[in-house]
């Protein structure tokens, strides 16, 4: 068991259809919104790119790890996504294709909850053979069991 | 007939009833009158007292002034109650004997002073052995006391500190009660050189009147003493306040009236009562003065009012300004150097040898009091008028003059020893500032891209405890604290991705640089913040420029910074 349990519900992982990075993150704002709903999609995205635009959340390793704060989230979340074919366009610190996109907001207020979702994703994607897993899984339920029990 | 009767003693009850209230009234707006130009209460008072007096609108006339008497001997008897309660051991054994030796070296020096100019001049003037000795007794020891009301504002004005400032406290309280005892010896003695009354003629010579007044001293001393013992005895099972105030106004009452009726002093009585009250149960003691004082204020009113109305200047002898004159003179001389021998006797510091006496010329309500007293002990028949006369004109004029130009001398010595403006508390401190005089200007600001590596770098090389994130135009958008900064070291690998914006905090607050810095302070405060933006004032229309953060923990510091170093200054100045 991760603690990423607490903040990640089985609707929230998605296979991504989409192959650049804007089309990417318009999805996993989708699925966000439709499950929290404190916030439109106009609002979020927004918020999301003006993080982006100051530096890349691609981390390296095929991860990428964008993040937003604001006042119309209700509880803190995440949103996963994940593409095996890659986002090229990502722009990530090691140049390589994004493999795994997890979204995460958090109330304005939530500043340590954040930070410390922030830490946990890091935590347990940095492991190589669980990204790898999770990449070549098909089904979002498997992606999401993998992910909240921390193994392959 | 009968109802005719009535009617006119109904009448004949009415005026004192009217006068009370009207001197109350009237005394209290006109003396609040009087303060907003600065111009002493108790002066405000007698010039009320002057105006519905003989003096001028006739309003009191002397039958109705003898009425009162009763009522002056108990505000005397308040006053005294009062002094006596100022007389605690811990005083003394907190300054110990130095203070007993500067008390009296200051009264009895004025005392004497006072005494033999104004009895010499007196006899120069008039030839009069008699009324010579009697003018400087009473005099001489009126002019022991000190006001401390209008002393001890001047040196809480000027926030004063050190051992001038602790020995003019301790000073003022003490020698009002040196003032009561010797005017008690001066007036028992005065009034034998001189008869009030035709029928107690001055028999006996001089050993005879002695032994009178000793009797009526310690009289004064028994009763004040046995009542004290029997107030306490009360006090100790009383619980409820009304009911002490009760008792404590009784047996008060009850130690004048029958002081009074003996033939006793009845201030030092009263003062007796407040000295035992105050040494046996302190604590008990505290809630009885504070009981009394609370319920003083309208009989002092009352009371200075009378006084005033006591005064008729029209026909006056050109020579009672001399004496005014010369009661001044001699005062100022006695108390200088009193206080400058005192200080040399008992090595006290040079501030205090050479400006204590200037402290003490301050003369209000206990000598005004004491002049009152001597003119009802002489009565107002014969000579013993002239006598009284003569002292409540001498101490008028002159307290009109000192409480005026007294607390000017009390701000000069306190400003000449150097103890002005050292006694603030942090409160003081902070409300000499703005937030412009805190603001950390030159604390490091982050760009909103900046990633924690640089941030981390940056705060290692500084030591503030907040720092601000600007946009690309400069414009204030967070704050990172260290504090929101800890969560960042749970995990490793963080430090390569997170930039300033992902860190910061928004801004709740801002504060102006001309806010006072009490107000920012409070702003924190109540926010739980820890710092607070700065904005510089807004010019017409334009949004302020951000200048710096005013951080809690750095303004705690330097206000403890400026209070030390002015401590160290009173410490210096005590050696």
């Amino acid at each position: 068991m991760t603690e990423l349990t607490e903040y990640l519900t089985p609707e929230r992982v998605v296979v991504l259809k989409s192959v650049t990075k804007a089309d990417a993150l318009g999805e996993l704002v989708d699925v966000l919104v439709a499950t929290d709903g404190g916030v439109s999609a106009e609002e979020l995205i927004k918020e999301v790119w003006k993080r982006e635009d100051l530096m890349s959340t691609g981390i390296g390793n095929g991860l990428a790890i964008p993040h937003v704060r604001m006042s119309g989230i209700r509880l803190a979340a995440m949103v996963v996504g994940v593409s095996r074919a890659g986002i090229d366009d990502y722009e990530s610190l090691d140049k390589k294709p994004v493999h795994i996109i997890v979204l995460i907001a958090a109330p304005e207020g939530a500043h340590e909850t954040y930070i410390r979702m922030l830490a946990k994703v890091a935590d347990v994607l940095k492991e190589d053979t669980l990204r790898q897993a999770a990449i070549e899984a098909d089904e979002p339920a498997t992606i999401h069991r993998i992910l909240t029990e921390g193994k392959a | 007939m009968m109802l005719l009767a009535t009617s006119s003693s109904e009448l004949g009850h009415l005026p004192i009833l009217l006068i009370l209230g009207g001197a109350l009234f009237f005394g209290t707006a006109g003396a609040r009158l009087f303060r907003r130009i600065r111009f002493p209460q108790v002066l405000g008072y007698i010039v009320i007292g002057l105006i519905v007096g003989r003096m001028w609108l006739g309003l009191i006339d002397g039958e109705m002034l003898r009425n009162f008497e009763p009522f002056n001997a108990f505000a005397l008897g308040i006053i005294g109650f009062m002094i006596g309660g100022e007389l605690h051991r811990d005083i003394f054994k907190r300054f110990g004997r130095q203070l007993i030796v500067i008390v009296l070296a200051e009264g009895l020096a004025a005392c004497i002073v006072v005494g033999s100019l104004i009895g010499g001049v007196t006899y120069l003037i008039t030839g009069d052995v008699q009324l010579s000795l009697v003018l400087g007794l009473l005099l001489g020891s009126i002019g022991v006391a000190t006001a401390p009301a209008a002393t001890v504002r001047v040196l809480q004005e000027s926030k004063a500190k050190g051992p001038l400032t602790t020995t003019v406290f301790a000073v003022v309280a003490l020698d009002d009660a040196l003032a009561l005892a010797l005017f008690a010896i001066a007036s028992s003695i005065a009034i034998r050189i001189l008869p009030a009354a035709a029928g107690a003629a001055a028999d006996g010579g001089i050993l005879v009147a002695l032994a009178h007044a000793a009797r009526d001293l310690l009289g004064a001393a028994v009763l004040g003493t046995a009542s004290g013992l029997l107030l306490n005895w009360i006090l100790r099972r009383k619980r409820d306040q009304e009911r002490a105030l009760t008792y404590i106004v009784g047996t008060l009452t009850l130690v004048i009236g029958l002081g009074r009726w003996l033939g006793f002093d009845t201030i030092l009585a009263a003062m007796a009562l407040g000295v035992v009250v105050t040494n046996l149960a302190p604590r008990r003691a505290g809630s009885a003065f504070e009981i009394v004082e609370r319920f003083a204020p309208p009989i002092y009113v009352l009371f200075f009012v009378l006084v005033g109305a006591h005064l008729y200047f029209n026909d006056m002898e050109w020579w009672l300004g001399v004496l005014v004159g010369v009661y001044i003179v001699a005062l100022a001389i006695g108390k200088i150097s009193g206080s400058y021998l005192g200080g040399r006797w008992t090595g006290a510091p040079a501030t205090v040898r050479k400006y204590l006496g200037l402290c003490m010329l301050c003369q209000a309500g206990v000598a005004v009091g004491l002049a009152l007293r001597a003119a009802e002990l002489f009565g107002d028949q014969g000579a013993g008028a002239l006598v009284g006369t003569i002292v409540i004109t001498v101490i008028t004029g002159a307290i009109f003059i000192l409480e005026l130009a007294g607390p000017p001398c009390v701000k000069y010595a306190v400003n000449k020893a150097g103890e002005a403006g050292l006694d603030v508390t942090e409160e003081d401190l902070m409300a000499s500032y703005t937030v412009a005089d805190m603001v950390d200007r030159s604390a490091p600001t982050f760009p909103q891209g900046a990633p924690l590596t640089m941030i981390l770098r940056t705060i290692a090389d500084t030591d503030a405890m907040s720092y601000p994130v600007v946009d690309d135009d400069k414009k204030l958008v967070g704050v990172i604290t260290l504090n929101d900064l800890k969560q960042s070291f749970s995990a490793e690998g963080l430090t390569a991705w997170l930039v300033a914006f992902d860190l910061m905090k928004p801004v709740p607050d801002m504060v102006t640089e001309q806010l006072p810095l009490a107000d920012a302070v409070d702003r924190m405060r109540q926010q739980e913040l820890d710092c607070l933006p700065v904005l510089s004032e807004p010019t017409d229309g334009e949004e302020g420029r951000f200048v710096g953060l005013l951080e809690l923990r750095k303004v705690t510091r330097m206000l403890s910074q400026e209070m030390l170093r002015r401590q160290q200054q009173v410490d210096a100045a005590s050696f």
